[in-house]
């Protein structure tokens, strides 16, 4: 009998009962795909850096290199599980090419290296170390869709060419965020390409587990060994390595869990209305001595076996969606391992959402034991608060204009030029970085005074600044030493963006990263001791202490997060130079940088320009790839979910007033004028809610999104906003999502006759 | 006769005012009055569906008043039967599911025996060929009469009636009071608030309410339909000198 009244209540409410089992589905779904996501993402890179064997710390270089110090450096650290240098032949892009395609405008650092005898092993699709033969090389598997690439194209360097015989996984460089990328040839081909390019070193240790990292890189600095480049950390590669996608899978979560708040509200709804218009019978229940637990078991049963459908639908459907999202991040990092243990936490996910559910549904049933037999016999009292259905429509708009916007403005903001300010790169459209190389013959100071003077002869040139970046020994407040990377330049011409404080103005000031602030505990206000040097160059070197004031604190993701700027003119050896440079409204920049490469294209003196829409464009390419599809998904969401509810929700309104309806037509009223009233509430409701989704959607949404662009290194950011997009296009697709269900749902007004206010009336 | 239900003082704001009265085993008892003169609250409170102010109600010999909700609900299910004048039954059943409800809810071990039992009290009212139609596919007087099935299916020694018959026409009223009767003759006492002169006049005795209190009392014994018409007159005499 249960079974047949469980079947029988959901077949005579077919639109509620699909709506909830909709929500369920939707709440079950997401969740559980966004655990799966997850776990597959942190398992696929878990698995990779294990087999490839991820050095826990990494040290670039360019320039001389004394190998026997670091080993003994090596061998004197307890922590230090293994040690190797790697070589890697940093090559100019504009020489590369593969098949058709050529690398001149890629904004990566790509060069050869040889597969490492140790660790950090460059593997093939099965998570096998690649050995690669005479005249065939390897290239990272990020560029195998970018640029359609297979197997047995030819790759050019310069006048040279290598038949690509595969695709490799770079347990480090894997991601776009990574600004290198590593070509495997064999050792032979290594060096007969050497003239090609720069050589760089990779200094590389692994730690034991459970060491302490931070003490291991302070010992490196302090110990004066090679550090003409970024230093890179396990914790950052991992980072970078999870964020590309992990980024879609944090957007997933969050709309999951709007659409789980949705879903709440509107199963909440529904059961309280559906209650309301079964009060009679709950009373005749009642009456007959039906018990608190025998009512509440008649409906919960009902709700458990739509929750037990929404939950199969919901996690078939992750399932499915699974597959296709996580192509990329499979290509890329491999297969997960545990898939039984993945499928098992997804299923966990999606039951603890129904168990969500469920608490809801039991909890709005109770509602109906706060009723007597006798109110409910008498229709008198009220089952919850749900008195007008207009209130859960807004919110409902409101939350679905949120969960549209949340992921566009992060696209939108990300793809904006001024994206790379909270990047800790300064606001301008070209970055030329003049670099110390490993070839003895190229000056820097000369390479970079030939590119000064062409830039300042240069009359399409509007505006340019450049940044000199030391390594500088550092007093923190509390006695401690420090290694500390400070870039000397103006700094107001080109501005980064500061969470704090602003840039440094005078030689007494200095702005530090949050990432270095962090570390080492500072705030604006505190005072560092910095140590310049002084001398002539002719002398002996003599040093002084001088007291900076950190006046500013800024996010920034380059040289490994760890940076500093200030105004300094001292003597301290340059390790790299950059020219931050604005052109004149007519000019082209694509074409003037092109002008610029080939100048200065096949030398080796380190200069590398780039164009920064293309540089946001190579890095976070692939992000903005993914959270548009994040975006596109929960748009697409946002219109079903608007959609349902409206139709849902005004099919209850207007079931609720039919004994009204019909009486305002016995009294002349027509079935236009019944709808128009109903419009018009409806109207109100939707913009009240469009009106506070779009508030929220940038103020509070920001916040949100900040919290997910902060595990991107982007702190303390404001969402820069596509007003076309925020003000235009969600409002009025939702619009139409919601016009659309009202327009199916108002037809039901002229099917209520003007007689049935005259009885009872009975479907 | 031993008396099934007893009530001493029973007090209710303004509505009930110190109510006292007995119903016999077997007995069928009408209560009429005036609209608004507390016939259905009076009901509703000696069968405690509701909670009085104060006063007495035994039924079946135990003191109900100071039973819990759920003490009261259990009394209901099992102690007594209902029958209201909305002929409330779950839409989403078919009748016979709809009968079978409160007695399969009190004990689950013996349903096949209560579909049995509800067939046997279906034909008896003249429904059993409705048994799997749906609520709305039967006339007012057929659900009324399921209705009762469904009040008898653990045979209370009392089913209580909030106007039974007021929402039917003449025919199918008739119907209704006919199955009451036949309830009746079985051994169940009856307690029922009607409007109706006609359906009071079959009951053994009548009592009438005025502004919360009992006002007078007609005794007309067992029901026979000999003289059903002789009733009839009895009844509408007594109810105009009551002021009817």
């Amino acid at each position: 009998m249960n079974r047949r009244l469980i079947i029988n209540s959901i077949r005579a409410e077919k639109s509620v009962s699909a709506a909830t089992c909709i929500f369920m589905a939707l709440s079950a779904m997401l969740f559980s795909l966004s655990i799966l996501l997850f776990a597959e993402l942190s398992d696929s890179v878990d698995r990779l850096m294990t087999t490839a064997g991820t050095p826990d710390f990494l040290q670039m270089h360019a320039g001389e290199l004394k190998e026997e110090n670091i080993r003994a450096f090596g061998a004197s650290r307890p922590e230090v599980e293994d040690q190797q240098i790697l070589r890697f032949l940093n090559l100019p892009n504009g020489i590369l090419s593969i098949g058709d395609a050529s690398l001149a405008e890629n904004t990566q650092d790509n060069g050869l290296c040889f597969q490492s005898g140790r660790f950090d092993l460059l593997v093939d699709a099965d998570n096998r170390a690649i050995q690669p033969g005479k005249g065939e090389v390897y290239v990272p598997v990020c560029y195998r869709a970018e640029y359609g690439l297979q197997a047995g194209d030819i790759m050019r360097i310069g006048t040279e060419t290598l038949r690509v015989a595969g695709f490799l996984r770079d347990s480090q460089m894997n991601s776009m965020m990574a600004s290198s990328k590593r070509f495997l040839v064999s050792e032979e081909d290594y060096e007969r390409l050497k003239p090609f390019g720069s050589e760089e070193y990779l200094i590389e240790f692994r730690l034991y587990k459970g060491s302490d990292l931070n003490a291991f890189s302070t010992a490196y600095r302090e110990a004066g060994l090679p550090q003409n480049g970024p230093t890179i950390t396990g914790p950052l590669i991992r980072m970078m390595n999870a964020l590309s996608d992990g980024m879609m899978i944090l957007v997933i979560l969050l709309v999951s869990v709007v659409i789980l708040l949705i879903s709440l509200l509107c199963i909440r709804t529904l059961i309280l209305t559906q209650l309301e218009k079964d009060k009679p019978e709950i009373g005749m229940l009642k009456a007959v001595g039906i018990s608190k637990k025998g009512i509440r078991d008649m409906y919960f049963s009902k709700y458990l076996l739509l929750s037990l459908i929404g939950c199969a639908v919901g996690i078939l459907a992750a399932m499915l969606l699974a597959g296709p999202l996580s192509a990329q991040m499979r290509e890329l990092y491999g297969d997960p391992g545990h898939t039984g243990l993945i499928r098992l936490l997804a299923l966990s996910g999606a039951l603890i959402v129904e168990a969500v559910i469920l608490c809801t549904v039991s909890r709005t049933i109770r509602k109906t034991e706060k009723l007597t037999a006798v109110e409910a016999l008498f229709l008198r009292g009220s089952i919850g608060k749900t008195k007008n259905l207009f209130v859960p429509v807004g919110i409902i708009t409101a939350a679905a204009v949120f969960i549209m916007l949340v992921p566009w403005n992060m696209k939108s903001t990300i793809a904006a030029p001024e994206f790379v300010t909270y990047m800790g790169i300064g606001k301008s459209q070209i970055r030329i970085d003049v670099r110390q190389t490993a070839d003895e013959t190229a000056d820097l100071e000369e390479t970079l005074g030939s590119v000064t003077d062409s830039l300042l002869k240069d009359n399409r040139v509007a505006d340019l600044s450049l940044m000199q970046t030391g390594s500088y020994q550092v007093n923190l407040p509390d006695g401690a030493l420090y290694e500390l990377m400070i870039e000397n330049g103006d700094h107001g011409r080109f501005p980064v963006q500061y969470t704090e404080g602003r840039y440094p103005e005078s030689a007494d000031e200095i702005a530090v990263s949050i990432l270095n602030a962090e570390e080492m505990g500072l705030q604006t206000g505190d005072i560092l001791k910095v140590r310049v040097i002084t001398d002539d160059g002719t002398g002996p070197e003599q040093f002084e202490i001088l007291p900076l004031r950190i006046c500013g604190i800024y996010s920034d993701v380059t040289n490994g997060g760890k940076t500093a700027k200030a105004c300094l003119t001292d003597r301290t050896p340059v390790m790299w130079n950059v020219i931050y440079l604005s052109l004149n409204e007519d000019i082209s920049p694509e074409e003037w940088v092109r002008e610029y490469k080939e100048r200065f294209a096949g030398t080796n003196q380190g200069v590398r320009i780039t164009l920064i829409s293309d540089y946001l464009q190579g890095t976070y390419g692939q992000t903005i790839r993914n959270i548009s599809n994040a975006a596109a998904v929960s748009c697409a969401l946002a219109c079903l979910v608007l959609f349902v509810v409206v139709l849902l929700l005004l099919r209850l309104v207007i079931w609720k007033e039919r004994q009204d309806s019909s009486l305002m037509k016995a009294l002349g009223f027509s079935s236009a004028d019944l709808k128009r009233a109903y419009l018009k509430k409806m109207v109100v409701s939707v913009f009240t809610g469009l009106i506070i989704g779009i508030f929220a959607g940038i103020v509070p949404g920001q916040g949100l999104a900040g919290l997910l662009l902060g595990t991107m290194g982007a702190h303390g950011f404001r969402f820069i906003i596509d007003p076309f997009a925020v003000f235009l296009a969600a409002p009025g697709m939702l619009l139409f999502a919601a016009a659309a269900a009202a327009g199916i749902s108002l037809r039901e007004v002229s099917r209520i006759r003007a007689f049935e206010c005259l009885g009872v009336y009975r479907n | 006769m031993e008396e099934i239900l007893q009530v001493k003082n029973l007090r209710k704001g303004e509505i009930l005012r110190n109510i006292g009265f007995a119903v016999r085993e077997a007995e069928m008892v009408a209560i009429m009055g005036p609209s608004g003169c507390g016939k259905s609250t009076l009901l509703y409170n000696v069968s405690g569906m509701d909670q009085a102010d104060g006063g007495e109600v035994m039924l079946g010999g135990h003191e109900i008043t100071g039973l819990s909700e759920e003490e009261r609900a259990k009394l209901r299910l099992s102690g007594m039967g209902f029958v209201f004048q909305q002929m409330n039954m779950l839409s989403h059943l078919n009748l016979i599911d709809n009968i079978v409800l409160p007695a399969v809810h009190a004990d689950k071990k013996h349903q096949k025996e209560y579909y049995s039992r509800a067939k046997e009290l279906m034909a008896l009212f003249h429904i059993g060929e409705l048994a799997l139609r749906r609520v709305n596919e039967v006339s007012g007087g057929q659900l009324q009469r399921a209705c009762i099935c469904r009040s008898m299916m653990l045979e209370p020694p009392i089913i209580f009636a909030d106007e039974p018959t007021g929402a039917l026409n003449q025919t199918a009223a008739s119907e209704v009071i006919d199955a009451f009767l036949e309830i009746n003759r079985t051994g169940t006492a009856i307690l029922m608030v009607t409007h109706d002169s006609r359906v009071a006049s079959r009951c053994e005795r009548i009592l009438y309410m005025l502004d919360g209190e009992l006002q007078g009392e007609l005794t007309l014994g067992k029901y026979t339909k000999e003289r059903e018409k002789e009733r009839e007159k009895q009844t509408v005499r007594w109810l105009e000198d009551m002021g009817w």
